[in-house]
Order: structure tokens, then C-alpha cells, then sequence
């Protein structure tokens, strides 16, 4: 069985992973040998579409076209969405059903940028193993609830691919790691990401991995602590700059470098240049950061300690803690997990990568390749229906082994009913209306006398952590259809129509991103090329504009066309041609960097 | 709105599996074949992992038998390959989870077993158990003081306190329920049946009352 591969559908960044004998290994793009793919899309006004790099790299050109993290607003409905991300991106105008954003007139919902994300791995890994690629396993945050998981699903199924099973990230990690560890052993994950926490307590023994307990929160990542430290570095330069859109996006990507910075050194200066001339320097040193980063990380203390109650387990007896996410590696965060749990975390594989590395060995599971291995993971979150005075009422314990299922008696309260309908809600709230709405399902049956009706309705949480109803009449046996309409999902009408749409132009979108691709670097090399002609005219050698240009001309006239081999041959000839200028320029700046320091130093 | 309704089971009985046509009886996997197979609804837990019908459980046991079936029927097992087995893994698992789940909680096992003897404990657990009345009354105040002020040391240290008490009250009667387990094995009388009631009621109700004082800590 060939062709399945792992994927980590990350916040930041995604990857794709398969199982190579025993092991597990990355694939990489194809043609840079890049191992991690920017999660961004960007939907240009044209129709075209980038993604990864090149989208990312449009985040401060064009913010509003590009979706920087789209995993945080998969399942959500529009009234979930902060008052931050309503200036950040342009929603449509929609009351009901998923989020959706507006994108030069079309709404474009979270699983269609993220299946944009997808297919691009999608070719990666077909490029890489030289076949097709048609079955997937995903990782979703162990928090993420039912809505937001189908909404994963359905990111999947619209970028062609059938999706075989979700995984919970930090069970993922755990199964990455668990290949060396002992067989009779207790692993705590902290899973740090982008912009997700998830903990997860884990029970290894004959090659089963039992998940005892999960928590987090889905609104809490690695970028809180970019955001923080850009608060600190606004607070540096004058005030009338600080709600500049340029210079706000300008500090928030040094911030993330800041932060990476401190990982490895005890203070970092950088500097901010103002768009009427003149710099800020402002300097930052980890002692200070460790001070602002304090809050965000003690908010991960809480569903440790309550995973840790929830499994009915010690901080001791816990005998291998796993650190996974970027932001683990941040010193403040790895302290803080061995205070937690009471040892250092293992930090062997990269912590960027170890979740798709755990979807790859699924994959595996799930294929026979690893038939010496098993994995029992629970549902985060409990399920229940709403009764009379906005009461949740418990179906479905929060972690319970998945599959879980329970059955309940149902009758009609009032003569003569057409259906029954029942609201399930997901959350650990007593209210109702405190727990996140997941769906109305309803049950038509036969008009009878109040209190005669029977039914049987079976709420089962698959092994991917989503819930299906199915409902029997106990007085005619018969199986009862159960219509279900999502509170923030996509209905399968909706769904359906985005695949057929899709598989419409498959075909055409593989062409079709490999021109749009290929033009998009053509016009930025032009562009860069023009600018370098007019700032270093004077390093220009005999003719050499000249050659430079004509070389320009070339790739704007196949950027014109439609033929991508044409512009990437054009693309390259410009590259080689204005090389020696463009090394001219680097040498003259290094020239006059020396030349500067020792000027200050006498 | 809907109302809920108690359950009614099924009627177990046994089958064919559906794939090698062997007689499989009530098992989570032809042991032929190893094929999953749907368990008749109302099937009792302790059939479905290979038990007879006992207060006393082997943990380690139960979970070696419970790593041994999920193998067999585990929806992981079946993604890829025959759409029946599939279909039929996941209700399965779901049965062998809430099977183990059950029988490995001592409270849990010893509530099913009374249900499957056509017994069950008084479901109104608001009554205090009369052994305890004295220990609870003392605790719910200390954690409506706790409740009602804003934070004090004192307090908390007490209630704190009382939280152990209250452990060691619970693990002990756990142990005396695990006895209970014991003599009824060779001695099923009215008098060990009523004993065996009181203690899983007041384990029941202590199990409520720590969740309350943690609650209360949290605050």
C-alpha cells in the first residue's frame, strides 16, 4: 500500500512526512529542498493564488489578501472571531455557518485556504515518492472540538485527499519519540505551538500508546509571545509611529526574530528604521523578555496540572516529559515544563518536525507497516445536549478512549410531533449556551401521542475524535435518517459543491500555479534589477546596462506569456547576467561597513 | 427539546462471523479469522473481554486483555481494507473501551455488577450516607467559609487538611470495598450484599465530595 503519507497542518508552518522502512522521514520541496511550508496563502486580485514562501513574503505588501494563520479560524463561526482579526483580514458579511473571508468579492472559507496549503504538500510528496498521493493522515491540536476538526477533514477532501485518520499532535510527538523509548513508561507531552497549547499524558506498554488525559486551549501559542515583545519594542519609538500599519507589521516580524534571538544569547539589539529617516536601536536582553513572556507561559499551567488529575497520576509518576513546538525552545518555556513535570524535556528531534515525523508513523499504523504499535487516544472535550433550561446535559465524558459511544431513549414531549430535534453542544460548562453549539440533528418520527414515540439515539465519537448521531425507532426497528445541520461547519451540499469545483480544475490548477508561480518571480526579480540599476548606476561597467537590460526585457516578455519553462529560462539568463554587478554592490557595502566602525572607533 | 428516557437493552445472542461463517458467540473478534465482530447490543462487559461475571478483576489482567482486543478490533486496524470491518471496528471498540473503562474503576464495576443482578444502589446520591454525615457536614462548611470570604490562609489550610482526611477516609473504604469483593466470593448472603451496597455508596459519595473541595480550592 503505497502513497500515504502524514501531514502536520501547522499555524506557522506545515510538512509532510512518510514512513521509509522503520523510520520516518520529511519530504521536501522539490525544488528548494525546503523542509517547512509557510502556512500562507495569499489570494491576489487576478484569481491567482500563492502559497508558502511566496505568500508570506506578501504578508506586508498586500495583509489584507494574505492569510498568515488560517488554522486559527478553522470551525469558527464569525462571532468568534476578535475584534484584533476583524482589523487584521476582510470577512465577508455572513450571519450564520463558518467564518469566511472576503477575497476581491469571493467569501473563501478556512478548509479552502488551508486544502490551498495542502495540495502544495500534496506535490511535494508526490514529487518526492515519484507516485500519486491520495490518502493522508492529519494532525489537529489534541484541543481542537468536533467542528473544528471536521473543518480539517474537509481542508483535506478539498485538496484531493482522502483523509484516513486525524491525529492529535501531541500524540503524534509521542509516537515519534515513544520508537526509543522503554515499553512500560508514562510520557507527558507539552505542545507549544504557533497558536495552539495542547498537553497530553500518555501510558506506554506493549507497543500501545494509551492517552490518559488531554487539555489546552486553542488560543494560545507561540505567537502571544511575538506580540508581547512587539508591545515592548513600539513602546521605544515615538508615539506618533506607533500605529503606522508598516511600521506595526515591521516590528512584529523583528519581535519573532527577537525571540529566536534570545534563545541562544543573553541580549539582542535591533534596529527599527523609521519611514521618515533615522533608527531606534533598542536593546533587549533576556532577563527582560523572561519578565513579559512570564504571564503567557504560566496560562500552560493549569491543563497540565489538569491533565495530570485527569489521568490520576503524580507529577512523579511521569517518567519522560516531551517538548514540541517552536516555541519550546524559548528558555523561559523549557524551565518551565520541568517545573511542571518535574524532569528536563527530551529535545533529540526538532522540535518543528517531530509531529509530522509521529503522522508519518500513523500512516504507517494504519498501512500494516507498523502492526507492533497502537495508539488509544480520548476526546478533549465533553458532549452533550441541551434540556429544558439551557441545561448541558453529559453524554459523552471529556477523555473517554475514542471510539466511544452511548445510547440514549428518546420520546416526544408534545402530541403529534413531526421530529425530534436535539441540540449537542461540546464544552465543560453547566449552561448550555457557556459550551460551543456543534450541530441541531433532527429526527423525523410518526405523529403520535406525547410520551409514545421511542427512539434510540446513538452519539458515536469515531477514532478521529468526530461525533455522527444515528437514530432507531424502537417500536418499528427501523433505522431513523438524522438530518444535520452544522452551527459553524460546512454543510456536505456546501462541501460538495467546493469539491466538484475543485476536481473541475485540478488539472488546470497544477499548470495554472506553475505560471502564476513563475510570473510572480519573474516581476520581483525585475523589479529588484530596476531599482539596483538606478541606485548603483555608477558600478556599472561598459555595456553592461545594456546586457542587464536586455536580459530584463527577455523575462518580462515571457512573463507575458503563458509558457512557465520560457520564463524560468529568462529568469535564470538575468540572474547570470547582472551577477558580477550585483557582487560589485555587495563588495562596496562591506567596504564602507569597515570603513564606518573604524571611523566611530577613532 | 427532547426528553431523555431510560434505556432498554437488547437481547444477547449468539452468531456467526461474518466473514468465515465460524461460530463466534459473544466476542469481539472471530477467533478464527480474527475478524471484528458486532457485539449483540446489551452484551455485558464482562463477556466482552473474555471474563465471567466477578467483583474481583486482575488489573493487570483486564488490561492485557483489553490491549489484546483493541489490537483485533481497533478501527486503526481496518482504515484500509474490507468496508464491512470497518464499519463494524468502530462500534466494536467503542463496546471494548466502555468494557475496560467499567470493570477497571472498582465504583464503576461494582455499580454494573449490582445492575446486571437486578440491584442498583439508591440513585439519589443528595442523601448523605449516615456513616458520614459528620465528616461531610464538616468539610461542606469549611468550604462554604472558603466560598464566602476572600482569600484567607487559614481557611485554605484547612480545607486543605480536610481534603486529606477525606483521602485517606476514601482509600480506605476502597480497600474495605475491594475486601467486600473478596467475601463475597465465597459467601453471597444478604448481610455481605448490604455491606457491599453501603460502601460503594459512600465511596460514590466521597468521590463527589473531593471533586467539590478541589473545586472549591481552585477558586
Amino acid at each position: 500500500m503505497a502513497g500515504v503519507v502524514g501531514i502536520d497542518l501547522g499555524t506557522t508552518n506545515s510538512l509532510v512526512a512518510v514512513l521509509d522502512g522503520n523510520t520516518p522521514r520529511i519530504l521536501p520541496d522539490p525544488d528548494t529542498g525546503e523542509r517547512l511550508l509557510p502556512s500562507a496563502v495569499t489570494f491576489l486580485p487576478t484569481g491567482e493564488v500563492l502559497v508558502g514562501r511566496r505568500a508570506r513574503a506578501m504578508a506586508t505588501e498586500r495583509p489584507l489578501d494574505t492569510i498568515l494563520s488560517v488554522k486559527r479560524f478553522m470551525g469558527l463561526g464569525f462571532e468568534h472571531v476578535s475584534d484584533a482579526d476583524r482589523r487584521r483580514y476582510r470577512f465577508a458579511s455572513a450571519t450564520e455557518g463558518p467564518v469566511r473571508f472576503d477575497m476581491h468579492g469571493r467569501a473563501v472559507t478556512p478548509p479552502e485556504v488551508s486544502a490551498h496549503v495542502l495540495r502544495e504538500l500534496k506535490r511535494w510528496a508526490e514529487a518526492a515518492l515519484g507516485e500519486d498521493v491520495t490518502k493522508a493522515v492529519l494532525t489537529v491540536p489534541a484541543y481542537f472540538n468536533d467542528t473544528q476538526r471536521q473543518a480539517t477533514r474537509d481542508a483535506g477532501r478539498l485538496a484531493g485527499l482522502e483523509v484516513l485518520r486525524l491525529v492529535n499532535e501531541p500524540t503524534a510527538a509521542a509516537l515519534a519519540y515513544g520508537l526509543d523509548q522503554d515499553d512500560d513508561t508514562t510520557i507527558a507531552v507539552y505542545d507549544l505551538g504557533g497558536g495552539t497549547f495542547d498537553v497530553s499524558i500518555l501510558k506506554l506498554r506493549r507497543g500501545v500508546f494509551e492517552v490518559l488525559a488531554t487539555g489546552g486551549d486553542t488560543r494560545l501559542g507561540g505567537d502571544d509571545l511575538d506580540v508581547v515583545l512587539a508591545e515592548r519594542l513600539l513602546d521605544e519609538i515615538p508615539e506618533s509611529w506607533r500605529e503606522h500599519v508598516q511600521i506595526r507589521a515591521q516590528i512584529l516580524a523583528m519581535a519573532e526574530q527577537v525571540k529566536c534571538a534570545l534563545s541562544d544569547r543573553e541580549r539582542t539589539k535591533v534596529e527599527v528604521a523609521l519611514p521618515e529617516g533615522g533608527v531606534v536601536d533598542v536593546t533587549v536582553t533576556r532577563a527582560d523578555f523572561d519578565v513579559l513572556a512570564g504571564p503567557i507561559v504560566e496560562r500552560t499551567s493549569a491543563p497540565c496540572r489538569q491533565a495530570l488529575k485527569d489521568a490520576g497520576l503524580q507529577i512523579g509518576d511521569v517518567a519522560v516529559v516531551v517538548a514540541v513546538g517552536g516555541a519550546t525552545r524559548v528558555p523561559l518555556v523549557r524551565t518551565h515544563v520541568e517545573r511542571l513535570f518535574g524532569r528536563p524535556p527530551l529535545t533529540e528531534l526538532n522540535p518543528d518536525e517531530v509531529v509530522a515525523l509521529g503522522a508519518g508513523i500513523q500512516a504507517g499504523i494504519l498501512t500494516g507497516k507498523k502492526g507492533d504499535m497502537l495508539l488509544l487516544d480520548v476526546v478533549p472535550l465533553s458532549l452533550g445536549i441541551e434540556t429544558m433550561g439551557d441545561v448541558f446535559s453529559r453524554v459523552i465524558d471529556r477523555n473517554s478512549t475514542i471510539p466511544v459511544g452511548v445510547k440514549e431513549n428518546f420520546t416526544n414531549p408534545v402530541d403529534d410531533q413531526r421530529g425530534i430535534e436535539i441540540h449537542v453542544l461540546q464544552g465543560e460548562r453547566e449552561l448550555a449556551s457557556d459550551n460551543r453549539s456543534l450541530a441541531h440533528f433532527t429526527i423525523p418520527i410518526d405523529p403520535t401521542p406525547a410520551g409514545v414515540a421511542r427512539l434510540e439515539v446513538m452519539f458515536l465519537v469515531d477514532a478521529n475524535g468526530i461525533l455522527s448521531v444515528t437514530a432507531r425507532d424502537l417500536r418499528s426497528g427501523r433505522e431513523r435518517t438524522v438530518e444535520v445541520k452544522p452551527s459553524y461547519g460546512l454543510s456536505d451540499t456546501e462541501l460538495e459543491r467546493m469539491l466538484e469545483e475543485s476536481i473541475d480544475h485540478a488539472e488546470e490548477d497544477v499548470r495554472q500555479r506553475q505560471i502564476r508561480e513563475a510570473r510572480v518571480d519573474c516581476e520581483a526579480i525585475v523589479n529588484a534589477s530596476r531599482k539596483q540599476l538606478r541606485a548603483h548606476a555608477e558600478l556599472l561597467g561598459e555595456d553592461e546596462a545594456a546586457r542587464i537590460g536586455a536580459a530584463m526585457d527577455a523575462v518580462q516578455a515571457a512573463a507575458a506569456g503563458e509558457d512557465y519553462v520560457r520564463m524560468r529560462d529568462a529568469y535564470d539568463a538575468l540572474a547570470d547576467v547582472s551577477e558580477p554587478f550585483a557582487r560589485r554592490i555587495m563588495d562596496r557595502a562591506l567596504t564602507e561597513s569597515v570603513e564606518g566602525r573604524s571611523l566611530d572607533d577613532l | 427539546m427532547a426528553v431523555s428516557m431510560p434505556r432498554q437493552d437488547g437481547m444477547v445472542d449468539d452468531g456467526e462471523c461474518w466473514r468465515c461463517s465460524a461460530r463466534v458467540g459473544v466476542s469481539p473478534a472471530c477467533g478464527t479469522c480474527e475478524a471484528p465482530q458486532a457485539l449483540p447490543s446489551g452484551a455485558d462487559h464482562f463477556t466482552t473481554l473474555g471474563l465471567t461475571r466477578s467483583l474481583v478483576v486482575d488489573l493487570a489482567d483486564l488490561e492485557r486483555r483489553y490491549h489484546e482486543a483493541s489490537r483485533l478490533v481497533h478501527p486503526d486496524r481496518h482504515q484500509i481494507g474490507e468496508p464491512t470491518a470497518a464499519r463494524i471496528s468502530i462500534e466494536t471498540s467503542a463496546a471494548v473501551n466502555r468494557a475496560y473503562r467499567t470493570l477497571r474503576d472498582p465504583l464503576a464495576r461494582g455499580r454494573y455488577w449490582l445492575e446486571l443482578h437486578g440491584q442498583s444502589l439508591a440513585e439519589n446520591n443528595n442523601r448523605v450516607p449516615p456513616t458520614l454525615a459528620a465528616l461531610v457536614f464538616d468539610v461542606q462548611e469549611q468550604l462554604e467559609d472558603l466560598r464566602g470570604r476572600s482569600e484567607n490562609a487559614d481557611l485554605r489550610r484547612q480545607v486543605e487538611a480536610a481534603r486529606t482526611a477525606v483521602a485517606a477516609d476514601f482509600e480506605g473504604r476502597l480497600g474495605e470495598l475491594g475486601e467486600c469483593y473478596d467475601r463475597w466470593q465465597s459467601d453471597a448472603t444478604p448481610p455481605v450484599l448490604a455491606e457491599l451496597k453501603e460502601r460503594l455508596s459512600e465511596i460514590a459519595y466521597l468521590r463527589t465530595l473531593l471533586a467539590d473541595v478541589d473545586e472549591g480550592l481552585e477558586r
